[in-house]
C-alpha cells in the first residue's frame, strides 16, 4: 500500500504526494487533460506538436534548457501525448526536486513568451521525421490509422491517430499554439504528482511556491464530435492492405466499455486469459501450433465512450492472412467458455506485473496522476492493486459474450503479397517528445 | 516572482550506495550473488551462462540464440504448455535472452513464490527437452525474424554496417541471431550439443535480487542448482578485426523509402578497454544524450531527424562504434556530412571542460535512477560475471566517472575514434541519395540490394 496525500491549490491544480524514502530519487509527473481527442478536424496531430513545443523553452528557461538542466543533475525527462491526455515527467536525484518543479511550473505559467515561428518550424520538421520514422517508412507502421478509422466512426474523437496527418502537421501555426495553451494548459486542467524521496510537507510547500501564482483558466470546451457510441460496430468490418510486409499480420479490434467503468475489470481479466503470457489461449492455440509467429491481446485504458480491445497476430511466410483471421476469430468466438483456473492465472499474473512495474517511480507517479485525473482520487491505485480478485468467472464470460462477437469487429489484414512498399508495428502507446 | 530567473539551488544530497551483494558458492562450486532486500515484495532470480553467440560454431551461427529461446519450450519432465502453466499459475514472468557474450534465463515473481519458481528455472537450464516439433517451432520463429529484418530499415542498417565494418568471417560481421542460411543448418541435436558443451555451473552464476532473506535464498538456490555437475571449458574469445582501414560508403537500396536510415562508424573497443569511463563520457558529449552535439545539431538546429544517437557497444571483443539516425531523403547527404564533421571536430578539438563536467555530473546523478527494479539490479550484477569486473566495480563506479578529466576524454577520442576509417551505411532510395553521397568525398559509394547483392551506382 502506498502512502498517498492529495491537495488542491487555489488555482485548481490537483497535487498528489506519495513519499517513499527507500532511495534518494524522486519522480515528478504532470497530466494535462488534453490529448488527440480534443483535436478538431484539420488539426490532427496538434496536441503532440504542442508537447514538442513545451521543450522549446519558457520565459525563464532557454530553448532546450529543460533537457539540459535535467541531464546536468543526472535526471531523466520526457513527455508523451495520447488520446485522452498529455503527460510530462522527470525522475531526478531527490535533492533536485525543486529544479523539476521550477521547470514544470515555468512552462505551465510562462511558456508563450518563448514561442517563435522559427521554433515551431524546427519542431514541425522533427515531428514530420518522427512520423516518417515510425509510420511511413516502417512495415505495418500505419496500422493504428487503419484500425482506428475502421473501429471508430468519423465523428468520434478516436477516429484519428495521435501523430496526425502530414497535411495537418504542416498546417499548425503559432496562433494555434497560443490558443491551445490558453485553452488547455491551465492549472485547473492538470494533476501534479510527486513520488519518492521527499518530505510531504516540504514538497507541498515547494509545489505551492512554484505553481500557486499561475492563474486558473476557464473550463476547457467540450470534446469535438460525438463521444457516445454503441459498443458494437454492427458487423465484422474489413480493411485489407497490400504492402511489402515481411509476414502477414492481422489486427482484430472491438469496441468495449471504457477504462472508467466497472465492466473494464472483467475485460482486463478476459483479455489476459485470451492473449497475455505463454499460457494464454492465443499463445497456446496459435503460437504453440505454429499458426502464428506471435499473437497477443491488448486492452487500452481509454475513457471516451468506448475503448479498444485489440488482438495482434503475425503469421509465418507461408501462413495466409485469411487463416490467421479465422484462427483469431475462433478464439474470440469461444472465449465465453473461459475457466476458473484461467481466471486465477490471469489475476495473479496481473497483480505481479503491476507490483513489478510499481518499482519504477516514473510508472508510480504516472499511475497516481492517471487515477487522480480519471477518477478524481489517486488512492484508487491502492484499491485497484487487488481489485481483479473480485472479478468472477461469470463476469469475465459475460464480458466476452457481450463484446467479442462477430457483430463487433474491425479487422485490418496485411497480406504480404505485394512487392511495392514496405511498412512494423509501433506500440499502442503515445508519441514521445 | 524574481526567484524564477535562475534554477533553484539543490537541496542537501542524500548518499546512495549500490546495494550490498553477498557472495556464496553452492555445493558444486556455482557462484551465487545475492541482494537481499527490496521495497516491494518481489524477487528476480537470474542464471547467467557464459555461453553467447561467440560460442556458436561456424556454419551454425544463431545456435546460441535459438537454443536459449528454446529453453522456454519445455523440459524432459514438462511439456512447453505444462512449463508455461506451472510458472504462470504462480504469476512468474520468465524469459531467456542471448547476446554475444552470455545467455541469461530469468524468473521474476512475488517473493512468496520464489520456492515454486526456482526449481522451474533450474529445470529450464539443466534439462531442456528440445523436443523436435517444439524445437522446429522456435527455429521457424527465428527464420521469420530474419526475414523481418530484411524489410526493417533500422535492422537492415545495423546488419549492413556490421557486414562492412568487420572483416569477413569474424565474430561480429553477421547478425547476432544468425542468417537464414545458418539457422537452416541448426536442429535439435545441435542445441543439445551446445548446451552439453557450454552450459555448466562453473561457467555460470546465479543472481538473486529482492525481498528474500539470505538464508532462504541460498537454500532454494542449493536445492535448484547445488547438484548440477557438468564441466565445460571457458568461453572462446571473439575474433574481430576491421574489414578495411579506408573510408567507404555503402547504400542499401530500399525502393520508395521516404527516409534514409544512416549508420556511420567503425570497429570500436572491447569491454575491458582501459579508457572505458572516458569513453562513456565522450559518447555522452557526441551523441549519447539529448543535449549532445549531434542531437542539438541534427534535430534541434536543422530539424533533419526525430533523433540521433551515438554508441560504443563494448563486448568481450571490440564491438562497433556507431552514430545512428533517420532523415528525410533530400537531406541525406547533408546529414551524413554533418555527422562526419561532428566526429572530426570532436577528435581534433576534444570535448570542452563544460561538456565533460556536464557528462560526469549526469553519470553520477543517474546512477541510482537505473537501479530501481530487481531486474535492473540483477542485470548489472550479471555483467560483473560476464565481463570479470572487480567486486567493488559498482561501489566505485561514481568515483571512477568523477576522475575523468578533459584531457582523458580528449585522449580517448584520439585513440578510439578514427575519422579516416569511417564506414557509412545508408538504407534508402539509392536513386535519391547516391548523388548526394558522391558529392561528399567520404569514400567510394557501392550500392547493394536488400538481399546483400551489390552493383556500381
Amino acid at each position: 500500500m502506498l502512502q498517498i496525500e492529495q491537495h488542491v491549490l487555489g488555482n485548481g491544480l490537483r497535487v498528489v504526494i506519495a513519499p517513499d524514502r527507500a532511495t534518494p530519487v524522486v519522480g515528478v509527473n504532470l497530466w494535462y487533460g488534453v490529448g488527440s481527442r480534443n483535436e478538431p478536424e484539420g488539426r490532427t496531430g496538434f496536441a503532440h506538436i504542442f508537447e514538442h513545443m513545451m521543450f522549446q523553452g519558457s520565459a525563464h528557461v532557454p530553448t532546450n534548457g529543460h533537457f539540459h538542466h535535467i541531464e546536468l543533475v543526472g535526471g531523466s525527462a520526457n513527455a508523451t501525448t495520447w488520446f485522452d491526455r498529455t503527460n510530462y515527467f522527470e525522475t531526478v536525484p531527490s535533492h533536485n526536486l525543486d529544479l523539476a518543479l521550477w521547470l514544470e511550473s515555468d512552462r505551465m505559467g510562462w511558456m508563450l513568451p518563448a514561442m517563435t515561428a522559427e521554433k515551431l518550424e524546427n519542431q514541425r520538421q522533427v515531428v514530420m521525421n518522427e512520423r516518417r520514422e515510425r509510420y511511413d517508412n516502417q512495415p505495418y507502421g500505419d496500422w493504428d490509422e487503419r484500425v482506428q478509422s475502421l473501429l471508430f466512426p468519423e465523428d468520434h474523437p478516436y477516429h484519428h491517430t495521435v501523430i496526425g496527418s502530414m497535411e495537418d502537421i504542416a498546417a499548425a501555426t503559432l496562433d494555434d499554439i497560443h490558443d491551445f495553451f490558453a485553452t488547455y494548459y491551465i492549472p485547473n486542467n492538470a494533476v501534479l504528482s510527486v513520488c519518492g524521496d521527499c518530505d510531504p510537507a516540504h514538497a507541498l510547500e515547494s509545489v505551492r511556491h512554484y505553481f500557486e501564482s499561475i492563474p486558473r483558466g476557464p473550463a476547457p470546451p467540450p470534446l469535438p464530435g460525438t463521444t457516445r457510441i454503441p459498443l458494437a460496430t454492427g458487423g465484422t468490418l474489413h480493411s485489407d492492405v497490400h504492402a511489402a510486409v515481411p509476414l502477414p499480420r492481422v489486427y482484430m479490434a472491438a469496441r468495449v466499455p471504457p477504462f472508467t467503468t466497472e465492466a473494464y475489470y472483467a475485460g482486463e481479466v478476459a483479455s489476459s486469459v485470451i492473449g497475455r503470457g505463454r499460457s494464454s489461449r492465443l499463445h497456446d492455440r496459435l503460437v504453440r501450433r505454429r499458426v502464428a509467429k506471435s499473437a497477443s491481446c491488448h486492452l487500452l485504458p481509454l475513457t471516451t465512450g468506448a475503448t479498444m480491445f485489440l488482438v495482434v497476430a503475425t503469421g509465418f511466410p507461408d501462413t495466409s492472412a485469411e487463416e490467421l483471421e479465422t484462427s483469431v476469430s475462433a478464439e474470440l468466438d469461444a472465449a465465453g467458455d473461459l475457466t476458473e483456473a484461467e481466471v486465477a492465472r490471469a489475476v495473479i499474473g496481473s497483480e505481479t506485473r503491476t507490483l513489478r512495474a510499481l518499482q519504477r517511480l516514473e510508472t508510480r507517479a504516472d499511475l497516481l496522476s492517471m487515477y487522480a485525473t480519471l477518477f478524481g482520487d489517486a488512492r484508487r491505485l491502492n484499491e485497484d492493486l487487488r481489485r481483479l480478485r473480485r472479478v468472477t468467472v461469470d463476469e469475465a464470460r459475460e464480458w466476452c459474450a457481450a463484446y467479442l462477437h462477430a457483430g463487433n469487429r474491425a479487422v485490418v489484414r496485411y497480406l504480404a503479397d505485394d512487392g511495392s512498399r514496405a511498412r512494423p508495428a509501433t506500440s499502442a502507446h503515445g508519441e514521445s517528445a | 516572482m524574481t526567484d524564477r530567473d535562475a534554477p533553484p539551488a539543490a537541496g542537501p544530497i542524500r548518499p546512495f550506495e549500490f546495494p550490498s551483494v553477498a557472495e556464496a558458492r553452492l555445493g558444486n562450486g556455482m557462484e551465487v550473488r545475492l541482494v537481499s532486500g527490496a521495497a516491494l515484495p518481489v524477487v528476480t532470480a537470474m542464471v547467467v551462462l557464459k555461453a553467447g553467440e561467440t560460442a556458436s560454431p561456424a556454419g551454425r551461427e544463431g545456435l546460441a540464440v535459438l537454443a536459449g529461446n528454446a529453453l522456454e519450450g519445455g523440459t524432459t519432465r514438462l511439456s512447453s504448455r505444462e512449463l508455461a502453466r506451472a510458472l504462470e499459475d504462480i504469476g512468474v514472468g520468465f524469459g531467456a535472452s542471448t547476446g554475444w557474450d552470455s545467455t541469461t534465463v530469468a524468473v521474476s515473481c512475488l517473493a512468496e513464490h520464489l520456492p515454486g519458481a526456482m526449481p522451474l528455472l533450474a529445470e529450464m537450464v539443466r534439462s531442456p527437452a528440445f523436443e523436435s516439433g517444439e524445437f522446429e517451432r522456435y527455429r521457424a520463429q527465428r527464420l521469420a525474424t530474419a526475414a523481418q529484418r530484411r524489410m526493417d530499415p533500422a535492422a537492415l542498417a545495423a546488419d549492413a554496417h556490421a557486414r562492412f565494418v568487420f572483416a569477413r568471417g569474424g565474430t561480429y560481421a553477421r547478425p547476432v541471431g544468425g542468417t537464414e542460411t545458418s539457422i537452416g543448418n541448426i536442429d535439435a541435436g545441435a542445441a543439445h550439443g551446445f548446451v552439453a558443451a557450454r552450459y555448466g555451473p562453473l561457467q555460470a552464476a546465479l543472481v538473486m535480487v529482492g525481498d528474500v532473506a539470505e538464508r532462504e535464498a541460498l537454500a532454494v538456490a542449493e536445492a535448484g542448482f547445488g547438484d548440477w555437475h557438468r564441466a565445460v571449458p571457458p568461453v572462446p574469445e571473439p575474433v574481430a578485426s576491421p574489414r578495411q582501414r579506408e573510408r567507404v560508403v555503402h547504400v542499401v537500396h530500399r525502393a520508395e523509402s521516404v527516409q534514409s536510415r544512416i549508420r556511420v562508424g567503425h570497429l570500436g573497443v572491447p569491454r575491458s578497454v582501459e579508457d572505458y569511463f572516458a569513453l562513456i563520457v565522450l559518447n555522452l558529449v557526441l551523441g549519447g544524450s539529448f543535449s549532445s552535439r549531434l542531437n542539438l545539431n541534427l534535430r534541434e538546429r536543422r530539424g533533419f531527424t526525430y533523433g540521433v544517437r551515438s554508441s560504443f557497444a563494448p563486448r568481450r571483443g571490440p564491438g562497433p562504434f556507431a552514430v545512428s539516425t533517420a532523415v528525410e531523403n533530400a537531406v541525406t547527404g547533408a546529414a551524413v556530412g554533418e555527422i562526419h564533421r561532428e566526429i572530426e571536430d570532436l577528435v581534433e578539438g576534444g570535448p570542452t571542460r563544460k561538456e565533460v563536467e556536464a557528462a560526469t555530473s549526469y553519470l553520477a546523478g543517474v546512477f541510482p535512477l537505473r537501479l530501481e527494479t530487481t531486474g535492473q539490479i540483477a542485470s548489472r550484477i550479471a555483467e560483473m560475471t560476464v565481463y570479470d569486473l572487480p567486486d567493488d566495480y559498482y561501489r566505485s563506479y561514481r568515483d571512477r566517472v568523477g576522475e575523468v578529466t578533459v584531457a582523458h576524454a580528449a585522449r580517448a577520442a584520439r585513440r578510439h575514434i578514427r575519422p579516416a576509417e569511417l564506414c557509412t551505411v545508408v538504407v534508402g532510395d539509392a536513386d535519391d541519395v547516391v548523388p548526394q553521397l558522391e558529392g561528399l568525398a567520404i569514400g567510394p559509394v557501392t550500392v547493394h540490394d536488400t538481399a546483400g547483392g551489390s552493383s556500381a551506382p
